[in-house]
């Protein structure tokens, strides 16, 4: 515990949310700074309620504390208030734990979960102190290092990163603080050591790299400066789930934050193959961590927070092959205390039926599917397994079960979608209401009726997935085809019981370009930057006219990323990094996805991805052939 | 069934910490001690736990009190340790006791507030102030606007003023305030009119305050009201209210 604040206590009365910059929760670390090689601050550069509730930063920030030698604190972006403030006297950005200055730290870490945190990793880094290029930096400052999704495509960024560590952060780290402690005293270069540095697997320097362009603006080449500096970076992966690190003791935040619970993960990776995920390609293969490990680390971490909730973490719980073990043990040892369980994520069947109603209030929670698409043909495309007979079987289960609430996620600007497939989705809401009423007579809804909430989002292509090929939609494609949806949703019979909810277009289109970007979109970054941009994760602070003047006047054509169809053999950001699925593969399922032609799952049958080579998880079990 | 009282202290960065998230940080608390807390039937439970005041966001505490339904304990001290090994971010429960089955909660009983009260950097105060407050109270009446629910009404503050004296430092005063359904005074209030009695700015963050027990009201075999800590450290903290 910390009673030295970096903050005077007239300044944190004066803010929104004081508890955003104190520490001293409950399982925060503190260590003699004296008595540590090493000081890692961590950053979420997101504000704190978000920051706090990513399982990522609070896995690594626990192995990292795990080490005598090492002291690893928090870092989130200040919020508008506290961000104004630290400018306007001259405060430095410090950690929560010790409360001291980021620039003193040696090393910077950012977790890179989502592309429209761009700006945010140049306000920390700004009032932190430290040069916001990696050419600019000394010894005096520390080293910037990314890691989590938007690593795998780090190239708009790359020129404010010293490294990117690419896959799985529990296999390398140990590595490269042991480097940075042998030679941080030798008298080495900064460069020099960065060289040393890309020696080590999953470690992408990317200073290191040439880019060169072709007149039209793709890549003509990517090459390493040096013989010794590697021509790809392998993703790293932990082979072992069950006997890594899990932290059974996360900091639990004073304040209620976004993701406030025990959350256990139980497997990573998916066997699905939905031809829009990144994520279903990055984190294979699927690997499972073993009941007895889960249960034991279940009820340590109730133990150790006093969290009165639990929640499954994966991308598709329903697959966890021991889940209905994994579940009685979690509802008879939940019950005794009192703790709730949370189960996102699984597929709405009579088994997930029976276990929700035994967990959670039937009448107020509601039932969620996501058929991503509005017609078989479009889920044919997009690889997605679910079919329409799926969802009104499961919606007559639940509905006799007492649930009435439905909530449905579909994309639109999917590859190859007309007309007809925007129309389906305001058709399967229809259709699910229709079962409502069939199934429940009248006599039996207890004044209630069915409520269906239907939502779009836009479809981004992202980098290692069948559709890093695929062009995207303009802004004005997207609101037509929302327009669509709701006129399709409006004609509808049942049209009083469904709500129709769409994204934003403006924020998706900078996704876009972020997700497929290229180096030369540092500047561009910057610019925004320096004119203010800042938080465009959030609507009210995006200011899409600002990046749109940005662009224009770096002359660059933000349509050139998003927009653009790419050729067979276009040489990607990204190709400089292996994510351990073969390129090959992804065209062979983009070429499926066109003629519509879907995939088995890995448990049914191997495609040859190329992840069998890891040697673990779902690609050493016997396939069912299906 | 048992019923008990908490008394706690809230010190450093923890003072930042609203009421409702102290709040949730006690239920986390009593899950970690492994208490035997007593739940609410139906379908969501909660645990049966209230809190005597809510302390103003920037002050610190030296008596707090929350009441608790328990279903077995094995010792007031054993329900103590249990608390504080699994709290160390600046709350230290200091006593516990356990209540008559029919007393009523501590929300219902507070009666009144002892504050220590000194001044942050920031407040144009002058040094010697404390003489200053002094004088200010010794006022025949100090009228002030209260805000309500409704709108604002004048009362006097006078009454609502149990004690006063410098703290021995030299540096703040502790006052003694009334804070009960009837009639509660809020430090800051106080404090806004003696500013504006000085021609200063006022700013409750100028103040750094540090509640320093509550008390509830008894009467004396011979009729004559005292106050007194819901559980005193020493023996002699009786006050008397009418001299």
């Amino acid at each position: 515990m910390n009673y030295k604040l970096a903050l005077s206590d007239e300044t944190l009365l004066s803010i929104e949310k004081p508890e955003r910059y104190i520490g001293n929760e409950v399982n925060a670390v503190y260590k003699d700074k004296d008595k540590v090689d090493i000081r890692f601050a961590f950053c979420f550069p997101d504000v704190y309620e978000i920051g706090m509730s990513h399982l990522g930063i609070q896995i690594l920030y626990g192995l990292f504390n795990s080490y005598p030698d090492v002291w690893c604190e928090r870092v989130y972006s200040p919020w508008i208030d506290m961000d104004r403030l630290m400018r306007g006297q001259n405060i430095p950005l410090f950690a929560l734990e010790s409360q001291d200055k980021v620039r003193d730290f040696d090393f910077l870490g950012f977790t890179l979960q989502y592309e429209m945190c761009y700006t945010n990793i140049l306000q920390v880094l700004d009032l932190s102190g430290i040069p916001l290029f990696s050419r600019e930096r000394t010894w005096d400052d520390p080293l910037v290092i990314g890691g989590g999704p938007c690593s795998y495509n780090p190239e708009p960024i790359a020129d404010f990163f010293d490294i990117f560590y690419i896959g799985e952060g529990e296999t390398r780290y140990r590595e490269l603080f042991d480097l940075y402690k042998d030679l941080k005293e030798s008298g080495i270069s900064r460069d020099e050591f960065l060289r040393r540095v890309s020696g080590i697997p999953g470690m992408y320097v990317p200073s290191l790299y040439d880019v060169k362009y072709k007149e039209d603006g793709t890549i003509l080449s990517m090459e390493p400066k040096f013989s010794d500096v590697p021509k790809k970076v392998n993703k790293e992966l932990c082979t072992d789930l069950s006997n890594e690190f899990y932290p059974t003791k996360p900091v639990v935040p004073y304040i209620k934050v976004t993701q406030d619970r025990v959350v256990l993960e139980i497997m990573r990776g998916c066997i699905r193959g939905c031809r829009f995920c990144q994520a279903g390609q990055l984190y294979k293969p699927l690997r499972e961590k073993s009941l007895e490990y889960l249960e034991k680390i279940a009820i340590e971490s109730l133990k150790n927070t006093g969290y009165e909730e639990i929640s499954l973490s994966s991308l598709s719980s329903s697959d966890y092959s021991k889940l209905p073990e994994l579940l009685d043990f979690l509802i008879d040892k939940c019950n005794e205390k009192k703790v709730n369980i949370s189960l996102p994520s699984l597929r709405i069947d009579a088994f997930s039926l029976d276990v929700m109603s035994k967990v959670q209030d039937v009448k107020k929670s509601s039932l969620t599917f996501a058929p991503e698409a509005g017609t078989q043909r479009m889920r044919d495309v997009i690889n997605k397994g679910l079919t329409e007979e799926d969802i009104l079987r499961g919606s007559r289960q639940a509905f006799l079960g007492g649930w009435n609430k439905v909530k449905l996620y579909f994309m639109l600007g999917l590859p190859g979608e007309t007309d007809s497939d925007i129309l389906g989705i305001g058709d399967i809401a229809n259709k699910i209401a229709k079962e409502y009423f069939e199934t429940v007579p009248r006599e039996k809804r207890g004044g209630r009726t069915v409520e269906i909430v239907a939502s779009t989002s836009f479809f981004v292509p992202k980098p290692f997935t069948p559709f890093q090929w695929a062009p995207m939609n303009s802004k004005e494609e997207f609101l037509d085809k929302a327009n669509k949806t709701r006129k399709g949703i409006m004609s509808q019979l049942n049209q009083k019981h469904i709500r129709y909810n769409w994204h934003e277009a403006d924020a998706t289109m900078m996704e876009g370009i972020f997700a497929r970007g290229d180096r030369r979109l540092s500047d561009v970054i910057l610019a925004a930057y320096k004119k203010g941009c800042i938080f465009d994760a959030w609507s009210e602070y995006f200011k899409f006219d600002t990046w749109m003047e940005v662009f224009s006047e770096a002359g660059i054509d933000p349509f050139f990323y998003t927009t653009r169809e790419r050729d067979d053999d276009e040489i990607f950001p990204w190709d400089i990094i292996n994510c351990g699925v073969a390129r090959e593969f992804l065209l062979r399922e983009y070429k499926s996805a066109l003629t519509g032609k879907p995939s088995a799952n890995c448990r049914q049958r191997c495609l040859g991805c190329g992840a069998t080579s890891y040697g673990v998880g779902v690609c050493m079990e016997e396939k069912s052939g299906a | 069934m048992h019923k008990l009282r908490l008394k706690f202290s809230k010190k450093g960065p923890i003072k930042f910490i609203g009421h409702l998230d102290v709040m949730r940080y006690f239920q986390k608390a009593i899950r970690r001690a492994d208490i035997d807390i007593k739940y609410s039937e139906g379908f969501s439970p909660h645990q049966l736990l209230s809190f005597a005041q809510p302390l103003s966001v920037g002050a610190t505490s030296d008596g707090e009190y929350l009441d608790m339904v328990v279903n077995s304990f094995t010792s007031e001290k054993d329900i103590m340790d249990r608390l504080n090994s699994v709290c160390n971010e600046g709350i230290t429960i200091r006593a516990v006791r356990e209540l008559d089955e029919k007393e009523e909660k501590a929300m219902t009983l507070s009666f009144a507030a002892k504050y220590e009260v000194r001044m942050r950097q920031s407040s144009q105060l002058p040094a010697g102030w404390t003489d200053d407050f002094m004088r200010f109270l010794s006022r025949d009446k100090l009228p002030a606007m209260k805000k309500t629910k409704s709108g604002e009404k004048e009362i006097d503050m006078k009454p609502m003023i149990f004690d006063c004296r410098p703290l021995t430092d030299g540096d703040g005063v502790e006052l003694i305030l009334s804070m009960n359904s009837k009639e509660t005074l809020k430090v800051s209030l106080l404090f806004q009119y003696f500013f504006e009695s000085c021609g200063l700015d006022f700013s409750p963050v100028y103040l750094n305050i540090n509640r320093a027990d509550i008390y509830r009201l008894f009467t004396d075999p011979d009729g004559r009201r005292y106050i007194e800590p819901f559980i005193p450290a020493n023996d002699d903290e009786r006050f008397y209210l009418d001299g």
